[in-house]
């Protein structure tokens, strides 16, 4: 027996990590032995998308108590794995995959989906996906930050003087990010000597009173590190600057990809605190940092939603408030706490690709120009009002509703309804945001309405049209049997 | 399967006419529209006669079954449901609300249906959140598109008012529900009778707070009912009617249901204020009614008052109460639909119905629909034989003797308080006979009021622009309103039936009665 064993390594396992890896090899190769190939590289990328989401289904069919584990070390700390798919993670994992390959297909439309477009596309999805089911602090705050860093260079790359700027200040805001990161992570180190996120040694820190608030205040400052990349207030201010400014399929992969990988490294790192809840001292510390972020975030986002006149603004201000709902429900810090809000972020994230794919084929970001979309355009109204009626949680949005009563359960299944009840503010105030919106859709048209002022003509394309069209039918197939989404998340 | 039928096809075939709009010819989508309530009519009444039931999980990981099945308390509402939802199409026929396509207007009618069809079957609490929610959009969309042409300011705010007050009610319910069904660990009705009873009176207490608080927006029980007379007063005429003979009996359906019924104890200890707070509703309406000068925003108050009546006999906790209560309720659909439709179709022909200008007799240019607008006040005042007597009388008479004897002072007061209402009623049910049916009285409080001539002029401006319906009569420029305001075909149909709705349930009240009486029972029966 060898003192230092090699960790085990299962090739199929990785491949939802993998596949997007070797295709952005794949990418590079082909680019440079066959420059310009724009349809070659978007194909390997949508391929290896697709072959990546698959072989994520084995883990998210798999149970909470046997997850899909791979990179096992013998002989470590009680049988540490650094890498562990449950369903939960696994389900995030195609939702990753499944947002960069929407996203790919609307850059179809817009002239982009070249070679290093894909490539950055590609990294960013290995990024969110490794994160999903790491389990230790090295890869998991490595695999992060490669979610990361490629929006930054996205956003960057081809744009004028203002996307520069927004650029900027994503990168800023992802070194900030970064350091709260490192800090906490080095904390957590401190506190349970321990590399790794697990229940057995976040209890034996939490039960010696020296380490106690040392893991309190990692926890805290690994939760801020993350509120940065979920937009929650008060860490929101790059939010609107970076949306607002970047190419609208951009901004989707920040408002979908980024937000669910954010999710899963946020309930990799809450995960172990389920051992403590019922505790005597209880985590009362990390769960009312959660709940008050969940409440500030609702409550700032959809007013300053209210009050915008430009639809990417006004989304990405209530991307605010739709973060505070992921949030709410692992305020609890229990399992049904993180089912509930990686099944809200899944759901926020593919309605949320709808919409943009809507505001995609519009020529103008203003309100206005939406006047009597559904009459005018009803290919593109309908599916943006049902996907704003999903963020709303209004039937025929019954996924939305379904997803808001889950996430408010969580917290009144152990006690904290007040925190339910403060959420009814954002609720409300959310559904005047997008009724907002909708009684623009709803309105009668008027002459030059969609086509814009400048007369430019109302094109959809074919890759805004699949998205809409595919994510539409999910988001209404999983109204009628919602168990479709969350029996994948066990 | 039935009830899968009976709920499921409105909202089917509503969803395919609101997705088609103007894809489909107006025939095409008139005809589905008839068809499918007509098949929910049919199948609503063998329902009510067989009380079939329908049990599949459907979202296992949230607990959540698709449980329908009637009983005793939801029978009259579904059939009061399924017949004014025949009515409504019937109704759109001849007037149908404009700014879009009928399919969509009809679209929108049928997801109503559906949704309160759903409502009113549902045995599962969490269900029957979600059935509660589906009727919002739909109503929002025809109040905010559809309402009054003349305002587009004060449609958009009416619909949105709606939407966010009866939004902040039933999320309040949501949380309700939740601790509720987390705290009983099961969400079916019959089960939560007695493993609701059961839960210590400080968390029943809590329960029944966000219940009962969520649930009086919807009903709407003083104060929270500012949302109601806007809606009413922009809504279209279809849209009144399913307002006030529908949504609002969600509301008390669902007092009844889930505070009343799942934590007596919690409740009992908030009835006395529910009660106060519905007497103080049946006064400030009535007052309000006394002086209201839109018609239309008058039937509204006038329903904020017979609300009141209702939600006092809920209060009291008895049998008689609850039989009360769950009567007027009926009742109160029957009637302000009626009123509703006689007075929608005066607006949609004048324009607005403003009892502050001098009205033509309706007992003599339009004795039809006069003798329905005397028919419905005298059945909203409560002339006994008529549909609203049992209601409010027995209301009155259980809060005489409440379930609870220690609140016997409150409750009494508020009896004598409520008949002093029923006054009131009678009170203004006269004044608008005598403006509008008898008619041609100069009403002298106003006729030197500035404000009131640029009413008058601009809203003969509007119905030039409205210029509709049988409104050959509304000269270009002039103060005359047309006289040519008899009821048409469909207009007359729908109001024999609901007259024929009125007497019988005023003369024949044990019929329902019957049918609650045992629901009513093991209701409150399990009460310790």
């Amino acid at each position: 027996m060898t003192p230092v064993a090699n960790p085990s390594l299962e090739w199929l396992r990785l491949a939802p990590a993998l596949a997007p890896v070797v295709g952005l090899l794949l990418v590079l190769l082909v680019d440079a032995l066959w420059p310009k190939q724009r349809g070659l590289h978007v194909a390997i990328g949508a391929f290896s998308l697709a072959a990546g989401a698959s072989a994520a289904v084995p883990g998210a069919l798999s149970t909470a108590d046997a997850p899909v584990l791979s990179l096992c070390v013998p002989g470590g700390l009680d049988g540490a794995c650094l890498w562990s798919a449950g369903p939960i993670a696994s389900t995030l994992q195609i939702g990753v995959l499944a947002s960069t390959l929407a996203v790919l297909l609307l850059m179809l439309d817009r002239d982009r989906g070249d070679a290093v477009d894909v490539v950055l596309l590609l990294g960013a999805a290995a990024g969110g996906v490794a994160v999903a089911a790491s389990r230790d602090l090295g890869t998991w705050l490595v695999t992060l930050e490669l979610a990361t860093i490629p929006i930054v260079a996205l956003v960057a790359l081809r744009g004028a003087g203002r996307a520069v700027h927004a650029a900027t200040t994503l990168l800023m805001t992802s070194l900030l990010s970064f350091a709260l990161l490192v800090v906490g992570v080095a904390l957590w180190l401190t506190a349970t000597s321990d590399p790794s996120f697990s229940e057995v040694s976040v209890r034996a820190a939490w039960a010696d009173p020296t380490t106690r608030p040392v893991l309190a205040v990692a926890a805290i400052a690994l939760i801020a590190g993350l509120a940065f990349k979920l937009s929650l207030v008060p860490f929101h201010a790059w939010t609107p600057i970076a949306w607002g400014e970047g190419p609208i399929p951009v901004t989707t992969l920040l408002a979908s990809t980024s937000k669910l990988a954010a999710t899963a490294a946020l309930i990799v790192v809450l995960e172990p605190f389920a051992a403590l809840v019922g505790a005597r001292p209880g985590p009362h510390a990390v769960a009312f940092v959660l709940g008050a972020l969940a409440i500030a975030s609702m409550v700032v986002g959809t007013v300053v939603a209210f009050r915008q006149h430009d639809v990417v603004r006004l989304l990405a201000w209530s991307t605010l408030a739709q973060g505070g709902w992921v949030v709410l429900p692992l305020a609890a810090l229990t399992a049904a706490g993180a089912r509930a809000a990686s099944a809200y972020a899944l759901v926020y994230a593919a309605a949320v690709i709808v919409a943009f794919a809507a505001a995609s084929t519009l020529p103008s970001r203003r309100l206005t120009a939406y006047t009597g979309l559904i009459r005018t355009h009803p290919h593109v109204g309908l599916p943006l009002a049902f996907a704003l009626l999903t963020f709303a949680g209004l039937p025929p949005g019954v996924l939305g509703l379904v997803a808001k009563v889950a996430a408010m359960r969580a917290p009144a299944q152990v006690g904290l309804w007040p925190l339910s009840v403060l959420a009814v503010a954002g609720v409300v105030l959310g559904i005047a945001v997008y009724a907002r919106w909708l009684a623009v859709l709803v309105a009668s048209p008027v002459p030059g309405g969609a086509e814009g002022s400048d007369g430019e003509p109302f094109d959809v394309g074919r890759g805004a049209m699949a998205v809409l069209a595919i994510g539409t039918a999910l988001l209404l197939v999983a109204s009628v049997l919602p168990n479709v989404l969350f029996g994948l998340l066990g | 399967m039935a009830l899968i039928v009976l709920v499921g096809l409105p909202l089917l075939v509503g969803a395919v006419l609101v997705v088609a709009g103007r894809a489909l010819a107006d025939r095409v989508s008139r005809g589905l529209a008839l068809a499918a309530v007509l098949v929910a009519l049919g199948v609503g009444i063998g329902a009510s006669w067989t009380r079939p039931s329908f049990d599949v999980a459907w979202l296992p990981e949230l607990g959540l079954r698709l449980h329908l099945a009637l009983d005793g308390v939801s029978v009259p509402l579904v059939l009061l449901t399924v017949v004014v939802g025949v009515l409504v199409v019937v109704l759109a026929r001849d007037s149908m609300p404009e700014g879009g396509s009928p399919a969509t207007v009809l679209g929108c009618l049928l997801l109503v249906e559906g949704g309160a069809l759903a409502t009113f079957a549902a045995r599962d609490a969490v269900l029957f959140f979600v059935a509660f929610e589906v009727v919002l959009i739909p109503m929002w969309v025809l109040i905010t598109r559809f309402g009054d042409p003349h305002d587009l300011r004060a449609r958009r705010e009416a619909g949105h008012r709606f939407l966010l007050y009866t939004v902040i009610g039933s999320t309040l319910m949501l949380i309700g529900i939740l601790v509720l069904v987390t705290s009983a660990g099961t969400s079916d009705f019959s089960e939560l009778l007695s493993a609701g009873a059961e839960l210590p009176r400080g968390r029943q207490l809590t329960i029944a707070l966000l219940l009962t608080v969520g649930l009086a927006v919807k009903v709407p029980v003083f104060p929270l009912h500012t949302w109601l007379p806007s809606a009413h007063t922009i809504a279209p005429t279809v849209g009144s009617v399913l307002l006030a003979a529908i949504l609002l009996k969600m509301g008390t359906y669902g007092l009844v249901r889930l505070p009343l019924a799942s934590v007596p104890e919690g409740f009992a200890v908030i009835a006395p204020w529910l009660a106060i707070a519905g007497v103080v509703g049946i006064i400030w309406g009535a007052l309000v009614c006394l002086v209201e000068r839109d018609l239309k925003r008058l039937i509204a108050y006038s329903s904020v008052a017979h609300m009141g009546f209702v939600v006092l006999g809920i209060a009291s906790g008895t049998e008689i109460g609850l039989q009360a209560a769950l009567y007027g309720n009926l009742a109160h659909g029957v009637i302000s639909a009626l009123l509703f439709v006689v007075v929608g179709g005066l607006k949609s022909r004048w324009g607005s119905v403003d009892l502050g200008r001098v009205l033509p007799a309706l007992r003599e240019v339009a004795p039809h629909r006069g003798f329905f607008l005397i028919l419905g006040l005298a059945a909203a005042l409560g002339l006994p034989g008529l549909a609203g007597f049992w209601g409010e009388f027995f209301a009155i008479v259980a809060a005489w003797q409440p379930a609870d004897l220690a609140d016997i002072a409150v409750m009494r007061t508020c009896a004598v308080v409520a008949a002093i209402g029923g006054l009131l009623a009678a009170a203004y049910s006269l004044r608008v006979a005598n403006l509008l049916w008898i008619g041609d009285a100069h009403p002298v409080e106003w006729s030197l009021d500035e404000e009131m001539e640029d009413s008058i002029s601009s809203s003969s401006d509007h119905s030039t622009d409205a210029g509709r319906g049988a409104g050959a009569g509304a000269g270009s420029g002039s103060r005359e309103l047309s006289t040519e305001v008899e009821t048409s075909g469909g207009e007359r149909l729908v109001l024999l039936v609901l007259s024929a709705g009125i007497f019988g349930l005023g003369l024949m009240p044990w019929w329902a009665m019957d049918v609650m009486a045992p629901s009513i029972q093991s209701l409150i029966g399990v009460r310790p």
